[in-house]
């Protein structure tokens, strides 16, 4: 199936490029980035969580591929590249911020059809499951961390533990969310 | 050392919920599996991982000025053209004549380069085609005046209108206004609402769809067509 997104919108599958997905073509740059635009900035918002790194992120990756494909390309090259390079892009940004190598060895693993958005973001739904599937004490600090925007202090104080006890269980419920995700939800 | 890395995740998850860009720092695996965990997380608030316009226009920016380095300007007539002609009072009854590609007749917006034609006829008249309260933002509407087969489209900030044959072999085109394309369903071709291919499955790239002059008057969507 291949999921074409429209700039502004998450976009949803094609219906008629699902029929033949080897044959569709992107005639020229334009329609590559009106197509992927959407899908690849929320691919990278996912795993970067803010909007500037996203948005430069999106740019790299769009930018490398699109002096490297030759057009006309049919879809389904374009979109493989696409992901190829968003592997490799990610997995630097990781390595140069965070000095992580770790980042790069799970996009490793991204795969080719990561670039297909479902109908709507998906990654509210994701993020409710996860929420639900961790013990109460860690699911209750990242939602108030995370779903009613409370900080470090007043969500310490919601759940009368320290500021620093309160630091402590984030990390350990997001490692533990981290560790979900990989088993449950992969 | 752990309290030294939720530290540093907690400070990291406030840059994240802030908004800002996260300050860099080396971190370890575990640090890494809880940033990523908590990026996971604020992409899942409504509307997180949405980019805005800003943002697409920035990035569209970038990648014009790297690829389109030698742009060719189109001397057939545009709508920059037409908007020119008809003159300041008519140009301001015409809504949403898709300002964008008005404006940047500099990057090619179809197929080889070619930009959008208009379908300007002889003895053309404004004819109403629907009402605006028939037309929601981000809605795409086929609508027939007889001699035309078009699609009106909303898309929340212009209305504009473009022909609604393919123009490869002259199927009409269905509105999909899911992911605001117009589906051709004789051979797996896709236009966009402004009329630009986005991909095709033949020989080669079909053109550009013809934009059609509208305007909206007393509340109803008019076409300048015969």
């Amino acid at each position: 199936m291949v999921g074409l997104t429209e700039p502004r919108l998450a976009g949803v599958p094609n219906p008629n490029a699902a029929n033949d997905p080897a044959a569709a073509m992107y005639p020229d740059w334009e329609s590559v980035y009106q197509d992927n635009v959407v899908g690849i900035y929320q691919l990278v918002f996912r795993r970067v969580g803010n909007a500037a790194d996203a948005e430069d992120l999106a740019a790299d990756i769009l930018m490398q591929t699109l002096k490297t494909l030759r057009l006309p390309a049919p879809v389904n090259n374009v979109r493989s590249y696409l992901v190829k390079t968003a592997r490799s892009v990610m997995a630097d940004h990781w390595r140069s911020h965070y000095a992580a190598k770790a980042a790069a060895l799970e996009l490793e693993h991204l795969p080719a059809g990561a670039l297909v958005s479902p109908p709507r973001s998906e990654s509210a739904d994701r993020a409710q499951r996860l929420l639900g599937l961790l013990p109460d004490h860690f699911r209750r600090i990242l939602e108030l961390r995370f779903l009613r925007g409370y900080s470090v202090r007043e969500a310490a104080n919601e759940m009368g533990v320290t500021e620093s006890n309160a630091r402590v269980l984030q990390f350990r419920a997001l490692r533990k969310a981290a560790e979900l995700e990989q088993e449950v939800l992969a | 050392m752990t309290d030294s890395a939720a530290e540093r995740v907690a400070r990291f998850v406030d840059d994240l919920l802030h908004g800002r860009r996260p300050r860099r720092f080396n971190a370890s695996q575990e640090e890494v599996e809880a940033m990523t965990a908590a990026a996971g997380l604020v992409a899942g608030r409504v509307g997180a991982d949405i980019p805005d316009k800003a943002a697409l226009d920035r990035i569209h920016g970038r990648l014009s000025e790297a690829l389109d380095e030698s742009p060719v300007l189109d001397m057939r007539p545009t709508r920059r053209t037409w908007l020119r002609t008809l003159g300041t009072a008519a140009a301001a009854v015409v809504v949403g004549v898709a300002l964008d590609e008005v404006a940047s007749n500099q990057s090619p917006s179809g197929p080889n380069g070619a930009a959008p034609t208009v379908l300007m006829p002889d003895n053309g008249t404004w004819r109403r085609v629907a009402a605006v309260t028939e037309l929601p933002a981000g809605h795409a509407m086929p609508v027939s005046t007889g001699s035309i087969d078009a699609v009106v489209v909303n898309d929340g900030t212009n209305i504009s209108a473009v022909s609604g044959i393919c123009t490869h072999l002259g199927c009409k085109l269905e509105p999909d206004d899911a992911t605001r394309k117009l589906n051709c369903p004789c051979h797996q071709t896709a236009f966009s609402w402004s009329g630009k291919v986005l991909y095709y499955r033949l020989k080669s790239a079909p053109a550009t769809l013809p934009n059609i002059p509208v305007r909206v008057n007393d509340g109803q969507i008019e076409l300048f067509v015969v």
